[in-house]
């Protein structure tokens, strides 16, 4: 597993004030030594892709409860390819049907994640996919 | 050889650890602005501090121009938010600026809560202006202790002006003052009496303090006493920082503070004292390197690492003192110099 602390950016896309799902989670992936980048509300999917990009993260991790899932993941999916980005994890959650959830894999969206998920799941999840995609020496 | 994802080279060098280099492909994408490369390069200095030379060494020629402004304060004085507003405000005066804002890390868990974007999402988008968050990590003294080689990648990749806000900060932690050839201190009203004005510390280190929320009740009073302390000057005290008022909020007072950060950067050029702080800083750099050096060749060469344990335990037992140890540990290095030389 990698030496450093794993390095996430959160954020909202869209307009979804609901932002107590990301806070929790964003909080309890600082509590596993995560450094977390909290980008906050009415983001759109270049602003988050281009802060993970300044960022260096490791993870992307979007929250959406407002039903337009598929049009932001698949949007910030194909801009972290564009940017070179291709190589990090995407992850989230919301309120995301199973059926949703397997064609957002199918184009590269890692494990979602819903409520009553606990929070220690993401995390174990977030630690499996550093440790199975290294990304170099760093 | 191999490579990680955006070409830095990998492969160890024997004998002597790990020393990553940089690719000819990756720098020419550096100078070439690549976001991504100059983000990953921040990464290299803040996680491997073996890699730190190697970088450095490819950036002779390129530091030593840009301003760096330390913009420090209390917790929620409202810093990221002038550091949004200073940094939009400098890059329309024609200027690339760098942000670098540091959070705390926690002592227990090791984890970070990065919330500065928040108040700088306006940057987004922006050539002119690239952002880092840093934690803290082992840093105590307001910043990280990789903030000044980030800051380095920074400069390096054409910015002029580079902003380093550190963590909410009380009255001593004074980390700012090694990196920052101007320290901005953010304060707010309520935040005491002149008694607190009077202590030392950050207070004497600033080179322009700012009350924001001044649309907020109390915010003569902070103004007044600060007046009154920086009214009793003193043989060795320095010449009375400016003043100003703003409140991000109703925005008034920005114009102002972007325009006197200008002038006194200015000034810090044209007075060499801008020259004067790097040289200062290098001083610092060549003694600490020297340190380090001496330190890791004294280790290399004797078995010092196990007689230092065992000398402790010792000790540790029975009340004595390092002193004569130290000493002649020294004279068994110099002995050895000695032999070499002969």
């Amino acid at each position: 597993m990698s030496e450093h602390p794993i390095k996430v950016v959160v954020g909202k896309p869209g307009l979804d004030g609901h932002d107590r799902g990301a806070k929790v989670v964003a909080r309890a992936l600082v509590e596993a030594g995560m450094e977390v980048v909290y980008l906050g509300l009415r983001q759109t999917p270049e602003s988050i892709v281009a802060a993970a990009l300044e960022e260096d993260a490791d993870v992307i991790g979007l929250s959406v409860l407002s039903g337009a899932h598929m049009t932001h993941f698949t949007r910030v999916r194909a801009l972290m390819e564009e940017n070179g980005l291709g190589d990090r994890l995407l992850t989230g959650g919301g309120i995301i049907p199973t059926k949703d959830q397997e064609t957002l894999s199918k184009l590269g969206v890692g494990k979602l994640f819903g409520p009553g998920d606990d929070p220690n799941a993401i995390v174990g999840y977030i630690h499996e996919w550093m440790a199975t995609h290294p990304r170099g020496d760093v | 050889m191999s490579t990680d994802s955006v070409g830095i080279h990998t492969d160890s060098v024997p004998g002597v650890g790990p020393q990553p280099a940089l690719s000819a492909e990756l720098w020419q994408a550096f100078l070439a602005g690549d976001r991504r490369v100059c983000a990953r390069l921040i990464s290299k200095v803040e996680n491997d501090p073996r890699s730190v030379p190697a970088i450095r060494e490819r950036f002779a020629g390129r530091l030593g121009q840009a301003i760096r402004i330390g913009v420090t304060g209390p917790p929620g004085v409202g810093k990221s938010t002038l550091c949004s507003v200073i940094a939009l405000g400098l890059a329309e005066r024609q200027h690339r600026v760098g942000v670098i804002a540091v959070d705390p890390s926690s002592p227990f868990t090791g984890g970070a809560f990065m919330g500065d974007r928040v108040r700088m999402e306006r940057f987004v988008g922006d050539d002119r202006i690239f952002m880092r968050s840093l934690a803290s990590r082992e840093g105590r003294g307001g910043l990280s202790p990789a903030t000044p080689y980030v800051a380095d990648v920074i400069e390096a990749f054409g910015m002029d002006r580079i902003l380093i806000e550190t963590v909410g900060v009380g009255q001593a932690e004074l980390d700012v003052l090694n990196c920052a050839d101007l320290v901005v201190l953010v304060l707010q009203p309520s935040t005491g009496d002149a008694i607190q004005s009077l202590k030392a510390g950050i207070m004497e280190a600033a080179d322009l303090i700012v009350v924001n929320k001044s649309d907020l009740p109390g915010a003569d009073t902070v103004l007044q006493s600060l007046r009154f302390v920086y009214s009793l000057g003193g043989a060795k005290a320095r010449k009375a920082p400016p003043l100003l008022a703003t409140s991000a909020q109703q925005t008034e007072g920005l114009d102002e503070l972007v325009d006197t950060i200008e002038r006194l950067a200015t000034s810090l050029v044209e007075s060499g004292r801008h020259r004067e702080l790097r040289q200062a800083r290098l001083v610092d750099e060549i003694r600490r390197g020297i340190q380090q050096e001496l330190w890791e060749r004294f280790l290399s060469q004797t078995e010092a690492e196990s007689a230092i344990q065992k000398v402790a335990a010792d000790l540790a037992e029975s009340g004595g003192m390092a002193y004569d140890f130290v000493r002649a540990a020294c004279s068994q290095v110099e002995l050895r110099v000695r032999e070499k030389r002969d």
